[in-house]
Protein backbone atom coordinates (compact mmCIF):
# COMPACT_ATOMS: atom_id res chain seq x y z
CA UNK A 1 0.00 0.00 0.00
CA UNK A 2 1.67 3.33 -1.01
CA UNK A 3 1.11 6.42 1.14
CA UNK A 4 -0.91 9.29 0.41
CA UNK A 5 -0.63 12.43 1.57
CA UNK A 6 -4.52 13.77 2.77
CA UNK A 7 -6.11 16.35 -0.17
CA UNK A 8 -7.26 18.20 2.80
CA UNK A 9 -6.62 20.90 5.69
CA UNK A 10 -4.28 19.10 8.23
CA UNK A 11 -4.77 19.70 11.47
CA UNK A 12 -2.71 21.42 13.89
CA UNK A 13 -0.87 18.53 15.09
CA UNK A 14 -0.76 17.39 11.26
CA UNK A 15 -1.77 13.71 11.58
CA UNK A 16 1.17 11.24 10.11
CA UNK A 17 -1.25 10.57 6.35
CA UNK A 18 0.48 7.11 6.12
CA UNK A 19 -2.80 6.14 4.42
CA UNK A 20 -4.51 5.19 1.45
CA UNK A 21 -7.95 4.53 0.48
CA UNK A 22 -10.05 3.13 -2.04
CA UNK A 23 -13.50 3.83 -3.25
CA UNK A 24 -16.27 2.42 -5.46
CA UNK A 25 -18.27 4.79 -6.86
CA UNK A 26 -21.34 5.29 -9.22
CA UNK A 27 -20.49 2.67 -11.77
CA UNK A 28 -18.59 0.46 -9.01
CA UNK A 29 -15.24 0.89 -10.26
CA UNK A 30 -12.21 1.93 -8.39
CA UNK A 31 -10.04 4.81 -8.24
CA UNK A 32 -7.32 6.50 -5.62
CA UNK A 33 -9.39 8.46 -2.95
CA UNK A 34 -6.88 11.27 -3.18
CA UNK A 35 -7.14 12.36 -6.38
CA UNK A 36 -3.80 14.41 -6.58
CA UNK A 37 -2.03 10.99 -5.94
CA UNK A 38 -0.52 8.80 -8.06
CA UNK A 39 0.98 5.13 -7.60
CA UNK A 40 -1.80 4.22 -5.34
CA UNK A 41 -2.13 0.71 -4.92
CA UNK A 42 -5.56 1.13 -3.20
CA UNK A 43 -7.38 -1.95 -3.36
CA UNK A 44 -11.10 -2.01 -4.24
CA UNK A 45 -13.62 -2.82 -1.69
CA UNK A 46 -15.26 -6.13 -3.18
CA UNK A 47 -12.32 -6.51 -5.27
CA UNK A 48 -9.67 -9.55 -4.36
CA UNK A 49 -10.68 -10.73 -1.23
CA UNK A 50 -14.36 -11.50 -2.30
CA UNK A 51 -17.48 -12.36 -0.04
CA UNK A 52 -15.58 -15.36 1.28
CA UNK A 53 -12.90 -13.55 2.31
CA UNK A 54 -15.33 -10.88 3.63
CA UNK A 55 -17.08 -12.83 5.89
CA UNK A 56 -14.13 -14.60 7.06
CA UNK A 57 -13.12 -10.82 7.99
CA UNK A 58 -16.34 -10.55 10.04
CA UNK A 59 -16.03 -13.50 11.77
CA UNK A 60 -12.32 -12.61 12.86
CA UNK A 61 -13.59 -9.00 13.76
CA UNK A 62 -16.18 -11.00 16.66
CA UNK A 63 -13.54 -13.68 17.30
CA UNK A 64 -10.91 -11.20 18.56
CA UNK A 65 -12.69 -9.02 20.22
CA UNK A 66 -15.46 -11.41 21.78
CA UNK A 67 -14.80 -12.98 25.26
CA UNK A 68 -12.80 -9.92 26.65
CA UNK A 69 -14.03 -6.87 24.94
CA UNK A 70 -17.59 -7.45 25.02
CA UNK A 71 -19.64 -8.29 28.27
CA UNK A 72 -22.22 -10.67 28.38
CA UNK A 73 -24.60 -8.24 29.59
CA UNK A 74 -24.38 -6.00 26.66
CA UNK A 75 -24.48 -8.83 24.22
CA UNK A 76 -27.71 -10.17 25.84
CA UNK A 77 -28.88 -6.47 25.13
CA UNK A 78 -27.84 -6.58 21.63
CA UNK A 79 -29.54 -9.92 20.99
CA UNK A 80 -33.00 -8.59 22.85
CA UNK A 81 -33.29 -4.83 20.76
CA UNK A 82 -32.27 -6.78 17.68
CA UNK A 83 -35.10 -9.30 18.03
CA UNK A 84 -37.78 -6.85 18.74
CA UNK A 85 -37.03 -4.46 16.11
CA UNK A 86 -36.81 -6.83 13.49
CA UNK A 87 -40.42 -7.84 14.50
CA UNK A 88 -41.30 -4.32 14.55
CA UNK A 89 -39.35 -3.38 11.88
CA UNK A 90 -42.07 -3.67 9.03
CA UNK A 91 -44.42 -1.65 10.79
CA UNK A 92 -42.33 1.13 11.74
CA UNK A 93 -40.43 1.59 8.21
CA UNK A 94 -43.71 1.53 6.20
CA UNK A 95 -44.86 4.00 8.95
CA UNK A 96 -41.91 6.39 8.71
CA UNK A 97 -41.91 6.13 4.65
CA UNK A 98 -45.89 6.90 4.76
CA UNK A 99 -45.22 9.50 6.82
CA UNK A 100 -42.20 11.17 4.59
CA UNK A 101 -43.84 10.51 1.56
CA UNK A 102 -47.45 11.97 2.29
CA UNK A 103 -47.13 14.07 5.52
CA UNK A 104 -43.87 15.88 4.36
CA UNK A 105 -44.14 15.16 0.48
CA UNK A 106 -40.52 14.02 0.73
CA UNK A 107 -39.23 12.88 -2.59
CA UNK A 108 -35.76 11.05 -3.15
CA UNK A 109 -34.45 11.72 -6.71
CA UNK A 110 -33.07 8.84 -8.59
CA UNK A 111 -34.75 6.15 -5.70
CA UNK A 112 -34.40 3.30 -8.17
CA UNK A 113 -30.70 3.92 -9.86
CA UNK A 114 -29.72 4.37 -5.90
CA UNK A 115 -30.69 1.22 -4.71
CA UNK A 116 -29.45 -0.99 -7.40
CA UNK A 117 -26.26 0.81 -6.79
CA UNK A 118 -26.40 0.06 -3.13
CA UNK A 119 -27.54 -3.96 -3.93
CA UNK A 120 -24.45 -3.71 -6.43
CA UNK A 121 -21.86 -2.71 -3.66
CA UNK A 122 -23.62 -5.39 -1.13
CA UNK A 123 -23.21 -7.77 -3.54
CA UNK A 124 -19.62 -7.78 -3.91
CA UNK A 125 -18.48 -8.76 -0.34
CA UNK A 126 -20.41 -9.62 3.30
CA UNK A 127 -17.40 -7.81 5.11
CA UNK A 128 -18.59 -5.52 7.75
CA UNK A 129 -20.31 -2.23 6.53
CA UNK A 130 -20.26 1.13 8.02
CA UNK A 131 -22.69 3.57 6.99
CA UNK A 132 -21.51 7.12 7.32
CA UNK A 133 -23.05 10.38 6.32
CA UNK A 134 -23.30 14.28 6.57
CA UNK A 135 -25.96 15.33 8.80
CA UNK A 136 -28.24 18.26 8.43
CA UNK A 137 -31.72 17.04 10.22
CA UNK A 138 -33.62 15.15 12.15
CA UNK A 139 -34.72 13.04 9.90
CA UNK A 140 -31.71 12.12 8.03
CA UNK A 141 -31.19 7.81 9.14
CA UNK A 142 -34.47 7.64 8.27
CA UNK A 143 -34.32 9.45 4.93
CA UNK A 144 -31.09 6.99 4.01
CA UNK A 145 -33.21 4.00 5.04
CA UNK A 146 -35.78 5.07 2.64
CA UNK A 147 -33.10 5.56 -0.21
CA UNK A 148 -31.06 2.23 0.13
CA UNK A 149 -33.83 -0.07 0.40
CA UNK A 150 -37.40 -0.46 -0.13
CA UNK A 151 -40.05 -2.05 2.50
CA UNK A 152 -39.50 -5.00 1.07
CA UNK A 153 -35.89 -5.17 0.84
CA UNK A 154 -35.16 -4.43 4.01
CA UNK A 155 -37.69 -7.04 5.55
CA UNK A 156 -35.24 -9.35 3.32
CA UNK A 157 -32.43 -7.95 4.86
CA UNK A 158 -32.80 -7.14 8.33
CA UNK A 159 -29.58 -6.85 9.39
CA UNK A 160 -28.73 -4.13 6.65
CA UNK A 161 -31.08 -1.67 7.73
CA UNK A 162 -28.61 0.33 9.78
CA UNK A 163 -28.73 0.37 13.72
CA UNK A 164 -28.94 4.79 14.73
CA UNK A 165 -26.90 6.31 17.05
CA UNK A 166 -29.08 9.42 17.93
CA UNK A 167 -27.94 11.96 20.66
CA UNK A 168 -30.00 11.26 23.83
CA UNK A 169 -30.93 14.10 25.05
CA UNK A 170 -32.45 14.77 21.18
CA UNK A 171 -34.89 11.48 21.42
CA UNK A 172 -34.94 9.83 24.64
CA UNK A 173 -36.81 12.39 26.83
CA UNK A 174 -39.92 10.63 26.81
CA UNK A 175 -41.04 6.89 27.87
CA UNK A 176 -42.76 6.69 24.22
CA UNK A 177 -39.40 8.30 22.44
CA UNK A 178 -37.54 5.71 24.14
CA UNK A 179 -39.60 3.45 23.32
CA UNK A 180 -39.77 4.25 19.22
CA UNK A 181 -35.78 4.60 19.30
CA UNK A 182 -35.87 1.17 21.07
CA UNK A 183 -37.97 -0.22 18.37
CA UNK A 184 -35.58 1.72 15.86
CA UNK A 185 -32.59 0.15 16.48
CA UNK A 186 -31.26 3.22 17.94
CA UNK A 187 -28.33 2.91 20.66
CA UNK A 188 -28.71 6.93 22.24
CA UNK A 189 -25.33 8.22 22.99
CA UNK A 190 -24.63 11.45 25.17
CA UNK A 191 -22.28 13.85 22.89
CA UNK A 192 -19.48 14.78 25.05
CA UNK A 193 -20.56 12.76 28.14
CA UNK A 194 -18.71 10.14 30.13
CA UNK A 195 -16.26 8.72 28.41
CA UNK A 196 -16.91 5.27 29.55
CA UNK A 197 -20.42 5.75 28.31
CA UNK A 198 -19.80 7.02 24.70
CA UNK A 199 -16.80 4.14 24.83
CA UNK A 200 -19.54 1.42 25.61
CA UNK A 201 -21.89 2.61 22.24
CA UNK A 202 -18.92 2.10 20.27
CA UNK A 203 -17.73 -1.12 21.35
CA UNK A 204 -21.53 -2.16 20.80
CA UNK A 205 -21.23 -0.59 17.43
CA UNK A 206 -17.92 -2.82 16.98
CA UNK A 207 -19.75 -5.77 18.04
CA UNK A 208 -22.93 -5.53 15.90
CA UNK A 209 -20.36 -4.90 13.07
CA UNK A 210 -18.42 -7.81 13.41
CA UNK A 211 -21.93 -9.82 13.56
CA UNK A 212 -23.16 -8.78 10.28
CA UNK A 213 -25.14 -6.11 11.21
CA UNK A 214 -24.72 -2.33 9.78
CA UNK A 215 -24.65 0.84 11.81
CA UNK A 216 -25.23 4.25 10.81
CA UNK A 217 -22.91 7.21 12.35
CA UNK A 218 -22.73 10.86 11.40
CA UNK A 219 -18.78 11.54 11.53
CA UNK A 220 -18.96 15.25 12.31
CA UNK A 221 -20.93 13.83 15.48
CA UNK A 222 -24.02 16.28 15.51
CA UNK A 223 -25.92 18.31 12.75
CA UNK A 224 -23.33 20.31 10.93
CA UNK A 225 -24.09 23.88 11.82
CA UNK A 226 -22.29 25.59 8.62
CA UNK A 227 -24.58 23.34 6.45
CA UNK A 228 -21.80 22.32 5.05
CA UNK A 229 -19.69 19.08 5.50
CA UNK A 230 -16.88 20.59 8.55
CA UNK A 231 -13.45 18.39 8.58
CA UNK A 232 -13.08 19.92 11.78
CA UNK A 233 -15.77 18.33 13.15
CA UNK A 234 -14.81 15.05 12.62
CA UNK A 235 -15.53 12.62 15.12
CA UNK A 236 -12.92 10.41 15.77
CA UNK A 237 -14.69 7.66 17.31
CA UNK A 238 -16.11 6.32 13.89
CA UNK A 239 -12.37 6.20 12.94
CA UNK A 240 -11.92 3.93 16.23
CA UNK A 241 -14.59 1.35 14.91
CA UNK A 242 -13.40 1.19 11.55
CA UNK A 243 -9.78 0.46 12.87
CA UNK A 244 -11.42 -2.07 15.08
CA UNK A 245 -13.37 -4.38 13.00
CA UNK A 246 -11.26 -6.23 10.36
CA UNK A 247 -11.99 -5.28 6.57
CA UNK A 248 -14.55 -2.69 7.56
CA UNK A 249 -15.99 -0.96 4.53
CA UNK A 250 -17.61 2.49 5.01
CA UNK A 251 -20.41 3.25 3.12
CA UNK A 252 -20.10 7.10 2.30
CA UNK A 253 -23.67 8.79 1.69
CA UNK A 254 -23.90 12.07 0.36
CA UNK A 255 -27.81 13.89 0.73
CA UNK A 256 -29.23 17.32 0.75
CA UNK A 257 -32.69 18.37 0.14
CA UNK A 258 -32.54 20.94 -2.86
CA UNK A 259 -34.33 23.40 -0.75
CA UNK A 260 -32.30 22.63 1.93
CA UNK A 261 -29.71 26.06 2.72
CA UNK A 262 -28.15 25.01 6.04
CA UNK A 263 -29.00 22.38 9.21
CA UNK A 264 -32.54 22.56 10.81
CA UNK A 265 -34.54 19.71 12.15
CA UNK A 266 -36.83 19.00 9.44
CA UNK A 267 -36.54 19.06 5.70
CA UNK A 268 -39.14 21.38 3.94
CA UNK A 269 -41.71 20.12 3.22
CA UNK A 270 -42.19 18.88 -0.01
CA UNK A 271 -38.27 18.58 -0.85
CA UNK A 272 -36.43 16.60 -3.18
CA UNK A 273 -33.43 14.62 -1.46
CA UNK A 274 -30.85 14.06 -3.35
CA UNK A 275 -28.59 10.75 -2.47
CA UNK A 276 -24.91 10.18 -3.48
CA UNK A 277 -23.55 7.33 -2.05
CA UNK A 278 -19.68 6.10 -2.23
CA UNK A 279 -17.89 2.81 -0.49
CA UNK A 280 -14.18 2.95 0.30
CA UNK A 281 -11.79 1.58 2.81
CA UNK A 282 -10.11 4.11 4.79
CA UNK A 283 -6.48 2.45 5.83
CA UNK A 284 -3.81 3.70 7.83
CA UNK A 285 -0.98 2.81 8.98
CA UNK A 286 -0.33 4.84 11.87
CA UNK A 287 -1.05 3.77 15.47
CA UNK A 288 -3.55 4.27 18.51
CA UNK A 289 -5.20 7.39 18.45
CA UNK A 290 -3.25 9.25 15.67
CA UNK A 291 -5.33 6.07 13.57
CA UNK A 292 -8.46 6.06 14.79
CA UNK A 293 -8.05 10.20 14.11
CA UNK A 294 -6.54 9.61 10.37
CA UNK A 295 -9.46 7.33 9.49
CA UNK A 296 -12.21 9.03 10.40
CA UNK A 297 -10.80 11.90 8.47
CA UNK A 298 -10.55 9.61 5.37
CA UNK A 299 -14.31 9.57 5.68
CA UNK A 300 -15.18 12.71 6.09
CA UNK A 301 -12.86 14.14 3.11
CA UNK A 302 -14.51 11.68 1.21
CA UNK A 303 -18.21 12.97 2.19
CA UNK A 304 -16.64 16.51 1.36
CA UNK A 305 -15.50 15.91 -2.07
CA UNK A 306 -18.76 14.46 -2.52
CA UNK A 307 -20.30 17.69 -1.40
CA UNK A 308 -18.10 19.66 -3.93
CA UNK A 309 -18.94 17.34 -6.57
CA UNK A 310 -22.79 18.06 -5.39
CA UNK A 311 -22.25 21.82 -5.94
CA UNK A 312 -20.33 21.52 -8.96
CA UNK A 313 -23.38 19.55 -10.64
CA UNK A 314 -26.06 22.18 -9.16
CA UNK A 315 -24.17 25.06 -10.92
CA UNK B 1 9.69 12.51 36.06
CA UNK B 2 8.13 13.86 39.13
CA UNK B 3 3.83 13.70 38.93
CA UNK B 4 3.81 17.80 39.35
CA UNK B 5 5.64 17.77 36.25
CA UNK B 6 3.64 15.62 34.36
CA UNK B 7 0.79 17.61 35.31
CA UNK B 8 2.16 21.14 34.62
CA UNK B 9 3.21 19.88 31.02
CA UNK B 10 -0.37 18.53 30.48
CA UNK B 11 -2.27 21.46 31.53
CA UNK B 12 -0.22 23.73 29.17
CA UNK B 13 -1.00 21.16 26.43
CA UNK B 14 -4.59 21.69 27.40
CA UNK B 15 -4.53 25.61 27.37
CA UNK B 16 -4.83 26.12 23.88
CA UNK B 17 -8.35 23.97 23.68
CA UNK B 18 -9.88 25.08 27.12
CA UNK B 19 -13.14 27.53 26.64
CA UNK B 20 -13.33 28.14 30.36
CA UNK B 21 -9.90 30.11 31.20
CA UNK B 22 -11.38 30.90 34.90
CA UNK B 23 -11.51 27.02 35.21
CA UNK B 24 -8.04 26.88 34.41
CA UNK B 25 -6.53 29.34 36.77
CA UNK B 26 -8.19 26.84 39.58
CA UNK B 27 -6.79 23.64 37.54
CA UNK B 28 -6.09 20.67 39.73
CA UNK B 29 -6.42 16.88 39.81
CA UNK B 30 -10.08 16.71 39.74
CA UNK B 31 -10.89 19.22 37.41
CA UNK B 32 -13.24 17.70 34.83
CA UNK B 33 -11.24 18.32 31.09
CA UNK B 34 -14.92 18.68 29.31
CA UNK B 35 -17.22 19.77 32.06
CA UNK B 36 -14.85 22.16 33.67
CA UNK B 37 -12.75 23.12 31.40
CA UNK B 38 -15.38 22.87 28.40
CA UNK B 39 -13.07 21.14 25.97
CA UNK B 40 -14.95 20.16 23.01
CA UNK B 41 -15.20 16.27 22.98
CA UNK B 42 -14.57 16.23 19.53
CA UNK B 43 -11.39 17.61 19.89
CA UNK B 44 -10.24 15.39 22.99
CA UNK B 45 -8.39 13.31 20.22
CA UNK B 46 -6.47 16.44 19.34
CA UNK B 47 -5.14 16.99 23.13
CA UNK B 48 -4.21 13.17 23.15
CA UNK B 49 -1.68 13.34 20.50
CA UNK B 50 -0.66 16.27 21.73
CA UNK B 51 0.29 14.21 24.96
CA UNK B 52 1.83 11.73 22.58
CA UNK B 53 4.12 13.83 20.94
CA UNK B 54 4.93 15.57 23.85
CA UNK B 55 5.48 12.92 25.99
CA UNK B 56 6.54 10.41 23.38
CA UNK B 57 4.43 7.83 24.00
CA UNK B 58 1.97 6.03 22.33
CA UNK B 59 -1.97 6.02 23.89
CA UNK B 60 -4.42 3.37 22.94
CA UNK B 61 -8.16 4.23 22.04
CA UNK B 62 -9.35 2.75 25.27
CA UNK B 63 -7.13 4.64 27.63
CA UNK B 64 -8.56 7.36 26.44
CA UNK B 65 -12.03 6.36 27.88
CA UNK B 66 -10.50 6.35 30.90
CA UNK B 67 -9.80 10.04 30.84
CA UNK B 68 -12.39 12.50 32.75
CA UNK B 69 -10.44 14.35 34.39
CA UNK B 70 -6.76 16.58 34.47
CA UNK B 71 -5.75 13.74 37.21
CA UNK B 72 -6.65 10.99 34.68
CA UNK B 73 -4.59 12.89 32.49
CA UNK B 74 -1.36 12.78 34.58
CA UNK B 75 -1.91 9.14 35.75
CA UNK B 76 -2.20 7.72 32.40
CA UNK B 77 1.09 9.48 31.10
CA UNK B 78 2.62 8.55 34.03
CA UNK B 79 2.04 5.03 33.83
CA UNK B 80 3.83 5.33 30.55
CA UNK B 81 6.99 6.79 31.04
Amino acid sequence: MASVTGGGQEPEEGPRSDHASSVTDRAGSTRALDRASSGVSGQAAGQGPGRESGRRAGREASRKAAPAAFDREMVRRHAVQRAVSMLAGPLWVTASVLVMRFHFRYRIANVSRLRRQYRQIRAQTDAPMLVCANHLTLVDSFIIAWALGSGFYWLRHPDELPWNTPESTNFGRTWLSRLLIFLAKCIPITRGGAREEVGGVLVRVKYLLGRGETALLFPEAGRSRSGRVEESAAAWGVGRIVGAVPGCRVLCVYMRGRRQETWGDYPAKGDTMDVEIACIEPKSDAKGVRRSRDLAQQIVRQLIRMEEDYFDARQ
Amino acid sequence: MEQSEVMERVVKILTPWVKDEAALKNVSMETNILEDLKVNSARLVDVVIAFEDDFDIEIADEDVDQVNTVGDAVNLISGKL
